[in-house]
């Protein structure tokens, strides 16, 4: 019956379990954690109320601000890595050949992998004795650049972005071909006949038209890398001496490894706050360009 | 965004709530019912970590099989949890208040927070029902259960030894090596070792317990003394920041120095450096009795052959005595508070078919170390971990730092250990582990 379809109120009547159920699991523990970072508490036994005390400590523990800095070196490095390559890839396998068909599944597979199964894959790829990577290194006669990869706290948060980047750049692919297989083939055509082609084509007709996409595309590589946590805890389980450690895992191992349950609830709290800020900043820049 | 984000923050927090959830569903039937029903069925939940493949796991499950055979009255709803994730459920359900009936708990600091927090009741009927039983086992091996005098709130099912010495005779009786006995013979090896591009010691630190676990507790306890290390705990005239812990960690930044480690300890894990070393690529590994089970499931006969095991060497000079291993009593089966009538009669039953006589003996068998004292036949376990369980009785015990340690300041140590051998300065370590064992502890 159209006409109640378009009634708010059953809109409303219907939407109600899942918001329900999305308010219960979602919205309310957010602010039941919220109010348990203002606790001393270890899970167990007796709460104490010690007011911001866990956001001074957090704020002047030198790890935490290296879990930002992980974090933020994670938003980087899928905001240059994983948005242009999926776009090259996405302008070479636009073309619907059974080649470019079996190329984009293989692009796409490490998604369908389990975060755990590309954790051990590259574990062992960066593996300091019979690694992929060394042995590679070592063929090619570069003995001396062999490392250990995730052990090097100056370069282990680097290698660990390279799966990360590797496992994510699928969906971001099929995004950018759904994009460019929607701009109509007269733009192309009219481009041709003044004489846009190669770079130019690109830069002046094509990304224009697909800036939203990008901006998307970009959205989500904010909000997938501050939520990034499985593959670390499968790699390096933010080791070794909390060299990797990223916000997530530094929230997981206070709260269930240590049993400070009101701290880790506070540093999720903080993580929620940084969250609201990066989505604030990318509103406003990308209000801008609009 | 705002959706996906907040979602995966809630997922988290609300493991425990949503674990909880499901624990409690189950709960009330095991206390339902009188007692005194006679066809009634009891019905108890049983949590453990013996979740793997290696024999004792299978061991202890058979166990728990027998009792479910031997007693079709009660229904055993027994959940093996693997061990990477049991700490957690457990804490998780333990929040909650929402215990299995019987459930797998590790001696030291979580048996301790569990006790305080009011979830455990004694199983010390079991001790009286059956005097011979409890008089059989090893010295010390209820003092991490015995929260109150004359109580005992679990048996140990394993004696957790975790600092052998294994070595490979092979290597170093080709490369004219004789076996450490004092840490100058030590540091001679290692440079042996390395010259001929041997690894002197595999190490697998990625889980950072080990280093602490397998290395720091025996190697520590030779150079300060174990009354020092349970004085320092409590805090009570010895700190952390005493240069005596800070010669030990020096100790240990000697081996790193050395290069007595492979390349990139700190990201391989304990199972990989096991391999490392029966492949015989390592002359020495330092590791606990997990490693005589993993050895003797995983690695042919010829690659055990080669391999003996004895003590960390002595360190001259150090106040601790030679020739002990670390380790304690392992964890054991514990009785839930609110577990009552028949459940509770049920479960007590099941404790003892496990941990009793007949459990020792069986986990025993299954190259497993135990604080039961037993005369083991020879034939039916490997050679290796025959070794190791005599060199085990002979040998004095000390304790395992992060069995004494609260949690936080267990996690200072290791990660601490991961910094040392990044370049950190022992004296800053040192200085974490003291403010985070003050920390935890002051409440």
């Amino acid at each position: 019956m159209p006409a109640s379809l378009r009634s708010k109120s059953f809109v409303v009547l219907a939407l109600l379990p899942a918001l329900l159920i999305f308010l219960v699991f979602a919205i309310i523990p957010i602010f039941w954690s919220a109010y348990y970072g203002f606790f001393d508490w270890k899970g167990l036994g007796a709460a104490k109320f010690i007011g911001l005390n866990n956001y001074e400590m957090m704020l002047q523990d030198p790890i935490f601000w290296r879990a930002l800095k992980n974090n933020l070196i994670l938003v980087a490095s899928a905001i240059i890595g994983q948005v242009p390559i999926a776009l090259l890839l996405a302008l070479l396998l636009l073309k619907n050949s059974w080649f470019n068909r079996l190329l984009r599944s293989a692009v796409f597979l490490p998604m369908v992998l389990s975060t755990v199964v590309v954790g051990l894959i590259w574990g062992y790829i960066y593996h300091p004795q019979i690694g992929l990577l060394n042995q590679v290194l070592e063929v090619l006669g570069l003995d001396s650049w062999t490392r250990a990869w995730l052990d090097d706290p100056k370069i282990n948060m680097f290698a660990v972005s390279i799966p990360i980047n590797w496992a994510n750049i699928g969906p971001y692919l099929i995004i950018f071909i759904a994009a460019l297989q929607n701009i109509s083939s007269e733009i192309g055509d009219a481009a041709k006949i003044d004489g846009a082609i190669g770079w130019r084509k690109l830069f002046y007709v094509t990304l224009p038209i697909i800036w939203g996409t990008v901006v998307v595309t970009i959205v989500l590589c904010i909000s997938g890398s501050l939520k990034a946590f499985d593959h670390v805890i499968v790699m390096t389980g933010g080791g070794p001496a909390q060299s990797t450690e990223l916000l997530a895992t530094y929230m997981y191992n206070n709260s269930f490894t240590i049993y400070r349950y009101g701290y880790g609830s506070a540093v999720s709290t903080m993580i929620i706050l940084i969250s609201a800020l990066l989505i604030g900043l990318n509103y406003i820049i990308t209000k801008r360009r609009g | 965004m705002k959706k996906r984000l907040s979602l995966i923050v809630s997922v988290t927090t609300m493991l425990a709530l949503m674990t909880a959830a499901c624990g409690g569903a189950n709960e009330p039937s095991s206390n339902g019912g009188s007692g005194n029903a006679g066809g009634e069925k009891a019905k108890i939940t049983v949590w453990h970590n013996f979740s793997g493949d290696d024999l004792r796991a299978k061991a202890v499950r058979e166990l728990i099989e027998n009792y479910k055979t031997n007693n079709p009255n009660v229904e055993v709803d027994a959940q093996a949890i693997p061990v990477d994730g049991y700490r957690q459920r457990l804490s998780t359900v333990a929040a909650a208040n929402e215990m299995p009936d019987v459930f797998f708990v590790y001696a030291g600091s979580q048996s301790q927070e569990f006790y305080d927090a009011g979830l455990l009741q004694p199983i010390t009927e079991l001790a009286d029902e059956n005097p011979d039983w409890k008089n059989n086992f090893m010295e010390g091996a209820f003092d991490r259960f015995s929260f109150e005098e004359g109580q005992i709130y679990s048996a140990p099912l394993a004696m957790s030894a975790t600092s052998f010495l294994y070595y490979n005779k092979d290597l170093f009786d080709a490369n004219g090596v004789t076996v450490p006995t004092t840490w100058t013979e030590l540091m001679a090896a290692v440079k042996t070792f390395n010259d001929k591009g041997i690894t002197p010691i595999a190490l697998g630190n990625k889980a950072p317990w080990v280093a602490q676990s397998t290395i720091i507790g025996s190697l520590a306890d030779r150079v300060t003394g174990t009354e020092w290390f349970l004085k320092a705990v409590k805090g009570d005239g010895a700190s952390f920041t005493d240069p005596q812990f800070v010669e030990a960690l020096s100790k240990f930044k000697e081996l790193v120095d050395n290069k007595a480690f492979q390349e990139g300890a700190n990201s391989i894990d304990n199972t990989q450096a096991e391999q490392y070393f029966v492949q015989g690529k390592a002359a020495m590994m330092v590791s606990g009795a997990w490693t005589l089970t993993n050895l003797a499931a995983s690695a042919t006969d010829e690659q055990i052959a080669p391999i003996e095991v004895t003590t960390l060497p002595a360190i001259e000079g150090g106040a601790g005595a030679a020739g002990t291993i670390s380790g304690g009593a392992g964890g054991g089966f514990a009785l839930s508070k609110k577990t009552t009538g028949a459940a509770k009669d049920a479960a007590l039953d099941l404790i003892y078919a496990v941990s009793g006589p007949d459990g020792q003996k069986a986990i025993a068998e299954s190259n497993s170390m135990v604080m039961y004292k037993m005369e083991l036949d020879e034939s039916k376990v490997s050679p290796l971990y025959f070794k190791a369980f005599n060199l085990a009785k002979e040998s004095g015990i000390t304790p395992v730092y992060d069995a004494y340690l609260s949690a936080e300041a267990g996690e200072a140590i290791n990660n601490g250990l991961q910094g040392l051998m990044m370049g950190d300065k022992p004296e800053d370590i040192a200085k974490k582990l003291q403010d985070a064992q003050v920390r935890s502890t002051q409440q």
